[in-house]
């Protein structure tokens, strides 16, 4: 049970760290970052879930593997973005960004 | 005993690096230390005895922070922080958003009633085998809308990314 609950309290504040991190940053990069820490906290309570609540029940590492992926398409998506809007613009800084487009 | 405290270790070095991320005003030491805080994540999962999944986080993250360093410095003002740039609005909220964040995830954990704890887990090579299982019976459909998703993304990221002809 301790270990339960010391997962689950490291994935609370790095979901804190995380929101901190995606609301507080100007830079479409560090943004990103912020994300990436939450994710973080999400898979490290889907695996503690996993490991100590149903271990019999592998839909919750499938659920890890999900989390991953998105993990990776976030970062693929948003350095598109990011590399559409540094040729249009010459910077990824979001204080400028007024919208998407070009 | 020692699970939790490899754990909990493990977690200390998460949210350390974590921390790093937004305090050091170099961006490469932010990638650097966002690999090593998704690496110790990595480390908790292996520590939960979670072998395949903890080796694929590392794996993956290291690799994907790797690409983001890159990006970093070819695309931020000031990679190396040598100007001390202020990078961050409305410190005060997102601290306040994130502070609370955190407390409500903690009540959650510690309120609820999770039931009994598992004591016993399957072996590493058991997991890998029931995985697959599951991937190619149950979640099937999950798993190839997943490949399907991934292919979408990685043409949305090429259009949106090459240069226009006008």
């Amino acid at each position: 049970m301790v270990t339960l609950f010391v997962a689950l309290a490291v994935g609370a504040v790095l979901f804190g760290i995380g929101l901190y991190g995606a609301l507080s940053q100007t830079n479409l990069v560090m943004i990103m970052m912020g994300v990436e820490l939450m994710l973080g906290a999400a898979m490290v309570n889907l695996v503690a879930f996993w490991r100590f609540l149903h271990p019999e029940v592998y839909a919750g590492q499938m659920f890890v593997l999900i989390v991953m992926t998105v993990m990776a398409l976030e970062m693929a998506v948003g350095f598109g973005i990011a590399t559409g809007r540094f040729r249009a613009k010459g910077s990824v800084e979001m204080e400028e960004a007024r919208e998407l487009k070009g | 005993m020692a699970q939790a405290v490899f754990t909990g270790s493990f977690g200390v070095a998460a949210i350390w690096f974590g921390v790093v991320v937004f305090r050091t005003s170099s961006m490469v030491r932010s990638a650097l230390a966002l690999l090593f805080s998704q690496a110790a994540i990595g480390g908790m999962f292996l520590a939960m005895e979670t072998e395949f999944l903890g080796v694929l986080q590392i794996m993956m993250m290291a690799t994907e922070m790797a690409i983001m360093a890159i990006f970093m410095v070819m695309y931020m003002m000031d990679p190396g922080g040598l100007s001390e740039m202020d990078m961050t609005h409305q410190k005060r909220a997102s601290l306040a958003a994130g502070v609370l964040g955190a407390f409500g995830a903690l009540a959650v954990a510690l309120l609820a009633g999770w039931g009994p704890v598992e004591v016993q887990v399957p072996a590493a090579t058991a997991q890998v085998h029931d995985l697959g299982i599951e991937i190619m019976e149950r979640s099937m459909l999950i798993f190839e809308t997943t490949g399907v998703t991934i292919l979408t993304a990685m043409i949305a990221a090429t259009a949106i990314a090459i240069q226009r002809r006008h």
